[in-house]
């Protein structure tokens, strides 16, 4: 029993990650039908940030994190402003090809400055927690209060603000928007920077679970797609309850089946989802 | 009639291969109401769409008030006064009423210059409830202030969708084809309406059916197959032979 509430804990923990990257990339993919793999880049730029300023720098990992966040903002804004905007109306395809090559291009830059060899990064914090019989380590929990906090951040963010009530708007009709004199993709991009930084604060999240490779965007990205079409296109609690769904099917698939069928497994769930799914009218 | 406020010169729009509007050269004048008819498919949306800003035509040019406007964005046409209703009704359905209403107010107050506007509920938007309620009181709907657009009945979401386009201080407004899908009551209500606010700007309608555009307009021009087939008086339009033959043999109307 305590053991599978440890995996529900953990996987929890890989879904509070997943949540808080994926949120941009489902935003993305909703308001503007852009398939965005530079995504994975921002991600993976975080968690170097984070190597760059807490491993190398020798500042600790909360500099780390800021530092990741504010390498990302530049970062996206270039991506958005050179590359996504000019995809506005395009064909899927090409924003795939794009996007991708932004991915493929960014994982060598990092594979060059930093080596092709796997980086650790320590628990920033190194204390486990006990409940009751149940331990868990410090920093796992703070992740899912973290990923809590973004979540709430972000409802509030869409229902309170100006920026916010019109990407919701945006999300349901786009032109209508435009109709009212409102340059729907200047808001767009505001929220595709912060949709960036966020992918960012999941590198830094998860490196310390796991270790940085150049390639990690690559395989986050796939999941984070999973998340995307499972929760819906620009759905804000779709995405958040597919993410936390998606964590948990796989810690306990890695737990209680096979821990190499975990990834698999997602993507089982997103088929069986994409089969039982009505076909919605506008899509 | 006053002078041209929004004209089109030989303007063409391709979809791959197909010509879906075919070279139309068009003028409305300023405070004229005008009907646009024509049969399914003729190309009187995307008509629409190249006024309007959402498509760029393939070919030809789009004025207004003398201005070339032909590369201008919709976004940028909506604040020199063109609004527009859509064929298939677009108001945002997961907010209320009011908050749609507000929507299409963030570019008209002195607010937005500043860029300072952080919350949607601010200042600004208190003082501008009651001008909106009024708005939507033009409408008859302003005991839906508070309700969610998307629990609205279709009739009422096309009040709402034109009480926003109102709201948006327009010199033309372009109705797309504003009763389709509505009751009669509807109809007949957003037909006084029509007639309550023409005159004050300029209103342009596309419509299916004739008949219910024959007491509002003062211009009538038909679209078939893309291309303009004549434009001018309602009645004297009706009663063109080439009118009877592209439309008419379908619908079974009779000169008035
Ligand atoms: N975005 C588009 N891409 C390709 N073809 C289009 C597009 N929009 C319209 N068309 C085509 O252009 C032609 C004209 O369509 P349009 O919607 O303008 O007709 P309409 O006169 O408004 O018809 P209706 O009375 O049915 O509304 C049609 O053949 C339509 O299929
Ligand atoms: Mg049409």
């Amino acid at each position: 029993m305590i053991n599978f509430i440890q995996s529900i804990l953990y996987g929890l923990t890989i879904g509070g990650i997943l949540y808080i990257i994926s949120i941009g990339l489902s935003l993305t993919f909703g308001a503007m039908g852009i398939v965005n793999f530079a995504h994975g880049l921002i991600y993976a730029v975080g968690a170097y940030a984070l190597y760059t300023v807490a491993t190398l720098l020798g500042a600790n990992f909360l500099m780390g994190a800021i530092g990741a966040i504010a390498v990302s903002i530049p970062l996206a804004y270039l991506i958005e402003r050179f590359i996504i905007r000019r995809l506005y109306g395009q064909s899927i395809d090409y924003a795939i090809i794009a996007t991708y090559a932004v991915l493929l291009i960014g994982a060598d830059a990092l594979k060059w400055f930093f080596g092709a060899s796997p980086l650790p990064i320590s628990d920033p914090i190194g204390k486990l927690w006990y409940f009751g019989g149940l331990q868990m380590p410090a920093y796992r929990v703070i992740i899912i209060i973290l990923a809590g906090l973004v979540f709430v951040g972000l409802s509030l963010f869409f229902k309170k603000t100006l920026v916010g009530k019109i990407v919701v708007a945006g999300l349901q009709d786009r032109e209508a928007v435009r109709s009212l004199g409102i340059k729907v993709e200047k808001y767009f991009a505001i929220v595709f920077i912060i949709g960036s930084a966020l992918a960012a604060l999941g590198g830094v999240l998860y490196a310390p679970l796991s270790t940085l490779d150049p390639y990690m965007g690559f395989e986050i990205i796939i999941l984070c797609f999973a998340v995307v079409i499972v929760g819906g296109m620009g759905n804000l609690r779709g995405t958040a309850i597919a993410a936390f769904t998606l964590g948990l099917v796989h810690s306990l698939t890695a737990v209680y089946l096979v821990s190499s069928a975990a990834d698999a497994m997602v993507y089982v769930v997103m088929a069986v989802v994409l089969i039982f799914r009505p076909i919605e009218a506008s899509a | 009639m006053g002078e041209s406020i929004l004209a089109t010169s030989g303007v063409t729009k391709r979809f791959d291969g197909l010509v879906a509007v075919d070279d139309i050269t068009y003028q409305v004048s300023e405070g004229e109401t005008a009907g646009i008819i024509g049969p399914n498919g003729a190309g009187k949306s995307t008509f629409f769409n190249l006024l309007t800003g959402y498509f760029r035509p393939s070919e030809g040019q789009v004025h207004f008030k003398g201005r070339d406007i032909t590369k201008r964005p919709s976004y940028e046409r909506v604040m020199m006064g063109i609004a527009r209703t859509f064929q298939l009704v677009s108001v945002f359905d997961s907010m209320s009423v009011m908050e749609n209403m507000m929507l299409a107010r963030v570019r008209q107050g002195q607010d937005y210059k500043s860029k300072t506007r952080f919350f949607f509920k601010n200042a600004h938007y208190r003082g501008l409830e009651k001008e909106c309620a009024d708005a939507l009181d033009t409408l008859g709907i302003a005991d839906k202030a508070d309700a969610l657009t998307g629990d609205m009945g279709y009739g009422e979401k096309r009040e709402l969708e034109i009480a926003i386009a109102l709201s948006l201080n327009p010199k033309i407004l372009l109705l797309d084809e504003p009763f389709a899908g509505l009751s009669l009551v509807d109809i007949a209500h957003i037909s006084e309406v029509i007639k309550k606010i023409k005159g004050q700007f300029t209103i342009v309608i596309i419509e299916h059916k004739i008949s219910k555009l024959m007491d509002l307009v003062e211009s009538l021009c038909v679209i078939n197959e893309g291309a303009l087939v004549c434009n001018g008086n309602p009645q004297e339009v009706i009663c063109d032979a080439k009118v009877k033959e592209c439309y008419w043999g379908k619908e079974d109307m009779v000169c008035y």
